[in-house]
């Protein structure tokens, strides 16, 4: 495995079951970036699932109710539960039979989280749009168009999105608490950007690092972290990234992620180096064994004088 | 963020349970099984250097491996789903990790793939079998903060969560930490003394009768009564299991029982439907006496097992008689049931019903050797079952999980970087009052 889904199976898993055999639930999980879920549901019904995010009211900024509401339409309740930031409701009866329509249902369901995180990305992408097309003199771009949108979403890690005539530039910040952490980090996120120069991935979007220093583009924000464990990863997505809604929706979709992959694949660094720890330690404990004195059967005296052997 | 950021993991040998504290359920249930890609680092390494390995061939390969070969795995049911092109491993045996690499990896993808958690934002509950080697601890707790980078960490005895569990259940009145737990899943039965959330490892003992030998001795049956016939051979396992999963019930007598089927075979006897996996053909089988002689194993294992005859209930007494003698009124009061071996209907019944029994007749005993001058008391012999009885370790891990004072009793990060591993040698019991 070495991209993480977007979907929640969880979300999945408890929504097919219980559109199959409707019955009480009542379940709290989370997911990545610090999101929480409730699916709550009596036995008739209707059955809701709350998702509560961080940075609920960035996104909201960048119209991600819009969104939600295109992707869930009448599912979506109005008044969302206590403490979450969406609700959607759904009631046993009203749901789709089982069949395609009812999978892609569940599908969107589990892909919540990523809907509500693709709204900046995809106001970004329509505002290229109409700055390019402000560029070439045909319209204006309304005021404002080129401001940061910021994404907090984690307590001391954004996302900066900047979208421009030609490009959409979306700056990670990322800090590592940890020591080791930080390291093996940073030679991933420079064989990141070293990878790109294969000739097989000539189309990736391109990506710069920087340790310490924010980079130029976001600077004009206010209260950056400057210092030893925080770095920037900067993608810049040209429009063939997402001119075309499918390309679109997979960029969205992994960039998004990223942060976590970048999380997992260090896990799994260090997964890979303390199994060759191990390895390496059996190897020399071989080596330990083999070289042990061999104990010659020595003969032992009573001390009548008599010799016996040990069993 | 607050709530529910406590991973509840239940490693046991056949199946891990997963989920967040706090909700009754498990989210995963899945074999604790990883397909890997041919003999990979794990398996020459964790083995003794003395064991022969597969070896030099592999190891060299292990230094060439330059790609991303070490995330080509996966687990659970994905795992046996991919069993042809991959090496199906399973990391834990006989309740302990024997394979540190592949569990290493296979809580990569039970943390990241299933539970989409941040290991930095979580508290984890692991579970362990009773008698652990402490070692085992310490390399659980290496993975976990230095791989992981886990917030906080607490390893919980499979015993003490299943006491937990039992205080689902509305005959339990004092949440008591005392009690014992007869754990029975697939491979082996356990009998596990607590007291003060403290097992008396001296006096466990271990049955080599489980889940698996009762569904073999149901595919018996059938196979000697004739049944077998109308069953496809590859089917037949699972015709046995779920037989016994969805048909049988403990009897109370079982003389009586086989003269009401006798007297009354059709309103007894069962009918299963089942239908062949590939052909779609459908066949039938009359489910007759194997509905109570399946359990039947547990209270008369001569039934089944030639090597094994000591009943169930004569081990629990045993095993009660085998600790100190000051907690043992508290063992007889609280005997909990967990796993998956003991959700027979009336399971608890009989075994309360065949160790009263046996307590009653050792107390009358007493009092005829006494010259009948001292009385008894009497003794209290209570077994529980609950609802949760399935993943009831599991939910006792929730129960505990999402109590305000958890995190008090998690070692976190800073404790592990103060004291090294073997801070988790001990873990505070709580819970109980």
């Amino acid at each position: 495995m070495i991209l993480l889904e977007s979907e929640n199976i969880i979300i999945r898993d408890v929504l097919t079951d219980k559109f199959a055999r409707p019955s009480s639930v009542d379940q709290t999980f989370t997911d990545f970036d610090g999101v929480a879920y409730h699916i709550e549901s009596t036995k008739q019904g209707p059955i809701t699932l709350s998702m509560d995010i961080r940075c609920w009211s960035d996104l909201a900024k960048t119209g991600a109710l819009d969104i939600i509401k295109r992707e869930y339409g009448d599912w979506v309740r109005p008044e969302t539960e206590p403490d979450y930031s969406i609700t959607l409701e759904f009631d046993y009866a009203k749901v789709p039979p089982l069949g395609a329509e009812r999978d892609a249902l569940i599908q969107s369901c589990s892909l919540l989280k990523r809907n509500a995180m693709a709204a900046p990305f995809e106001r970004a992408f329509s505002l290229q749009k109409e700055l390019e097309a402000e560029v070439e003199g045909k319209a204006t771009a309304p005021a404002g168009a080129t401001d940061i949108m910021p994404i907090h979403y984690r307590d001391d890690e954004a996302i900066y999105v900047i979208p421009a005539a030609d490009r959409v530039t979306v700056v990670f910040s990322t800090i590592f608490k940890e020591e080791t952490d930080r390291i093996i980090g940073k030679v991933f996120l420079q064989e990141f950007v070293d990878a790109r120069r294969q000739p097989s991935i000539q189309n990736a979007p391109q990506v710069l690092y920087t340790n310490r220093e924010p980079p130029l583009e976001i600077r004009s924000v206010p209260g950056l972290k400057r210092g030893e464990d925080v770095g920037y990863v900067t993608f810049v997505l040209f429009p063939r990234h997402f001119q075309h809604p499918e390309v679109m929706a997979r960029s969205i979709s992994h960039i998004q992620l990223f942060i976590d992959y970048l999380h997992y694949h260090i896990k799994c660094s260090k997964a890979y180096l303390h199994s060759r720890m191990r390895h390496r330690v059996a190897e020399f404990l071989k080596v330990l064994n083999r070289a042990k004195p061999e104990q010659a059967e020595k003969e032992r005296k009573t001390a009548s004088g008599r010799t016996f052997r040990r069993a | 963020m607050s709530r529910s950021n406590v991973i509840v993991l239940d490693n046991g040998t056949g199946y891990t349970k997963m989920g967040f504290a706090g909700n009754s359920d498990p989210s995963f249930v899945f074999p604790t099984a990883i397909a890997t890609r041919t003999t990979s680092a794990g398996d020459t390494s964790s083995r003794r250097p003395a064991a022969p390995s597969a070896g030099g061939t592999s190891s060299s390969s292990l230094a060439s491996k330059r790609g991303i070969e070490d995330l080509d795995f996966f687990i659970g049911d994905e795992a046996y789903a991919n069993a042809k092109a991959y090496q199906v491993d399973q990391p834990i045996k006989h309740g302990l990790i024997e394979n540190w690499d592949h569990m290493e990896r296979f809580w990569e993808q039970c943390i990241f793939k299933y539970l989409r958690a941040e290991p930095e934002d979580h508290y984890f509950m692991l579970t362990e079998p009773p008698l652990n080697p402490p070692e085992n601890r310490e390399n659980t707790a290496e993975i976990m903060f230095e791989s992981f980078n886990i917030k906080g960490l607490y390893i919980a005895v499979q015993a003490v969560l299943a006491l937990a569990a039992s205080w689902s259940s509305s005959k339990v009145t004092d949440r008591t930490l005392t009690g014992t737990v007869i754990d029975s899943g697939d491979g082996v039965t356990h009998v596990i003394p607590v007291a003060e959330g403290y097992v008396i490892g001296s006096a466990i003992k271990h049955i080599p009768i489980a889940g698996r030998d009762i569904t073999y001795f149901v595919q018996q049956l059938l196979r000697e009564r004739g049944e077998a016939a109308n069953i496809p051979p590859e089917d037949s396992r699972r015709v046995a299991e779920r037989i016994k999963e969805d048909y049988s019930y403990v009897c109370q007598d079982i003389v009586r029982e086989f003269r009401r089927y006798d007297e009354d075979p059709y309103k007894y006897f069962e009918r299963f439907e089942g239908e062949h996996t590939v052909t779609g053909r459908k066949y039938t089988v009359d489910v007759g006496y194997e509905r109570f002689l399946a359990p039947e194993i547990f209270f008369n294992p001569e039934i089944a097992s030639s090597d094994f005859l000591t009943p169930l209930p004569e081990v629990v007494d045993g095993v009660i008689q085998q600790s100190p003698i000051d907690v043992r009124r508290g063992l007889y009061k609280n005997i909990v049931l967990s796993g998956g071996s003991t959700m027979f209907q009336h399971f608890g019944q009989r075994l309360k019903k065949d160790l009263r029994a046996i307590v009653d007749q050792r107390l009358a005993a007493s009092e005829t050797a006494s010259g009948s001058h001292m009385r008894s008391s009497g003794l209290e012999v209570n077994v529980i079952s609950h609802k949760m009885q399935r993943y009831a370790v599991w939910y006792g891990g929730s129960l505990l999980g999402s109590l305000p004072d958890f995190y008090s009793y998690c070692y976190n990060k800073q404790d592990y970087e103060e004291h090294g591993p073997s801070i988790v040698r001990k873990f505070s019991v709580f819970g109980g009052v």
